[in-house]
């Protein structure tokens, strides 16, 4: 309730400050206008392809980085020598930024979703494949010994004790791994691309058409917002049922 | 009252028989022998507690019939076999809680016949006969979270019964629960023995607990670890509540304990005394 206050309040705040023109209309439009925007934005053919372009490079660069991301985390798990070689490799994955390569995957790749799905996935894979290898490592070693009384196959172990166990503690970095993806993927098309909404708020940016950038900028919020509500939910459930 | 092990003659070929078995760990800081030159035998439907001072090597003793550890000398057998890995004829409970947070507390009994490939029906059935067996019917979709630490050690239990167990190997089982949820869980324990009276061998830090429960209790001496006397346990059963005040009962304890105090002594450094 109270959020909603707040939510409320800014937006009224942003409304008054736009239209008295305390913020300069080449910054910033007014909400009522954003929403005008959208309103004969949403319905056209071009942001139907945008939107599908950007939400379909999201869930590939995030679906790779869970198929590539978790069997990581497990490696790094079972065979704790490597986990110490490579743990400083990927935390600097993890730091550096990985957007500085996306103009040579450009010239590589070409202008298409291939090097922005390259990006875009191993910033997601990272937190993924950490988070899974620290679940993993704090599970109680009695799980294994009971697994390991009753001769519990190694796929047996897996399903159904190890991923039962981890999947709360993991699930936080899945969520951080999808919200990488956004961000990568939404950061990526803003600099360079052919199409996709960061694309779009990018080229009204350079144009210097402020109203139509808002009203991008507001789908990406909205995206956001929508998406982080789904997976908290599904976080919520999993503590409940696992937890 | 009681006997060398060694002057016992070496098991049945249906007990679970150790052979001269013994321990010892590359801690890299040198070699510790936890256990030496163990010899004896759990006869069939016998009741055999180990009690022992502190990182004596009851536990190893336990994990090595279970199949968890190999014995660096001589051999563990169960029916004329030898152990080599975990069998599907024994069940183990341990003292920590282990029951499976995730699953309720049918999935929980279920769960070692879940492993060994029972059809869904027929292990249902087997855990809601324990659960009731344990007196936690009523529970069933309930998760381990829900339920008291006494509770899920039923649950750890009837997990080990349901798999019906020639050997049900129990490593300090109430160790982790207060002084009356362990006398009360103790009680229901023998009670529900008397009625499968599957092979127990029982690892416990408590004299009148092993008393009560055992048919034989073995003590084992400080490190490195011997048995130092097997103690038979000649009370009566079934052992109803007033057992612990017979004199005999009494008699077995002070036993058991002046046994227990010196080697608890000889751990604790030279000097050491206990009342």
């Amino acid at each position: 309730m109270v959020r909603w206050a707040i939510l409320a309040a800014l937006i009224v705040i942003l409304e008054v400050t736009t239209r008295t023109g305390m913020i300069s209309p080449a910054l910033m439009v007014s909400p009522s206008e954003i929403l005008a925007r959208l309103v004969s934005i949403v319905p056209t053919e071009r942001f139907g392809q945008d939107a599908a372009r950007t939400l379909t490079t999201i869930l590939i660069a995030f679906t790779i980085g869970l198929v590539l991301g978790i069997p990581l985390g497990v490696f790094l798990w079972r065979v704790p020598a490597a986990g110490r070689i490579l743990e400083p490799f990927i935390v600097t994955g993890y730091a550096m930024p990985t957007l500085l390569f996306y103009p040579v995957l450009l010239a590589v790749m070409g202008l298409n979703a291939g090097p922005i799905i390259l990006i875009a996935a191993s910033m997601s894979l990272i937190p993924i494949a950490l988070t899974t290898m620290v679940a993993l490592k704090s599970i109680k070693p009695i799980l294994h010994k009971l697994a390991n009384s009753v001769s519990a196959s190694p796929r047996q172990y897996y399903l159904k004790v190890l991923f039962p166990a981890a999947t709360p503690l993991i699930f936080p970095g899945v969520k951080l791994g999808f919200i990488y993806a956004v961000i990568g993927t939404v950061a990526m098309e803003f600099i360079l691309a052919a199409q996709g909404i960061g694309f779009r708020a990018g080229f009204y940016y350079r144009e210097l058409n402020t109203a139509d950038m808002w009203a991008y900028i507001a789908v990406v919020i909205v995206l956001s917002v929508l998406v982080n509500a789904v997976l908290t939910r599904l976080e919520k459930r999993i503590r409940r049922d696992m937890l | 009252m009681s006997q060398s092990p060694t002057m016992r003659s070496i098991g049945h070929e249906n007990d679970v028989v150790f052979d001269n078995i013994g321990m010892t760990f590359d801690t890299g800081a040198g070699v510790t022998r936890a256990v030496e030159n163990v010899s004896g035998a759990i006869p069939e439907g016998k009741f055999v507690s180990v009690i022992g001072p502190s990182g004596c090597g009851k536990s190893t003793l336990l994990d090595m019939v279970g199949g968890l550890l190999k014995p660096t000398q001589g051999s563990v057998s169960i029916n004329g076999e030898k152990v080599t890995g975990p069998r599907r004829d024994t069940a183990m409970v341990f003292q920590e809680d282990s029951t499976l947070h995730w699953r309720t507390v049918l999935d929980n009994v279920a769960f070692g016949l879940e492993v060994k490939g029972i059809s869904k029906a027929e292990r249902y059935d087997s855990a809601r006969r324990m659960i009731e067996l344990v007196g936690l019917k009523g529970f069933e979709d309930h998760r381990p979270g829900q339920l008291s630490g006494g509770m899920k050690q039923r649950v750890a239990i009837a997990r080990a019964l349901a798999m019906e167990p020639r050997v049900l190997l129990m490593d300090e089982p109430f160790g982790a629960l207060d002084q009356q949820t362990r006398q009360f869980i103790g009680r229901e324990l023998l009670r529900i023995w008397e009625k499968t009276r599957n092979r127990v061998l029982f690892i416990t830090h408590d004299i009148q607990e092993a008393v009560y429960l055992s048919d034989e209790v073995w003590v084992m001496s400080a490190r490195p670890s011997i048995v130092k006397e097997v103690v038979t346990i000649d009370l009566p059963r079934p052992r109803p509540e007033g057992t612990h005040a017979l004199p005999r009962f009494r008699e077995l304890e002070d036993h058991l304990w002046a046994l227990v105090k010196v080697e608890a002594e000889k751990t604790l450094g030279p000097g050491a005394r206990l009342a």
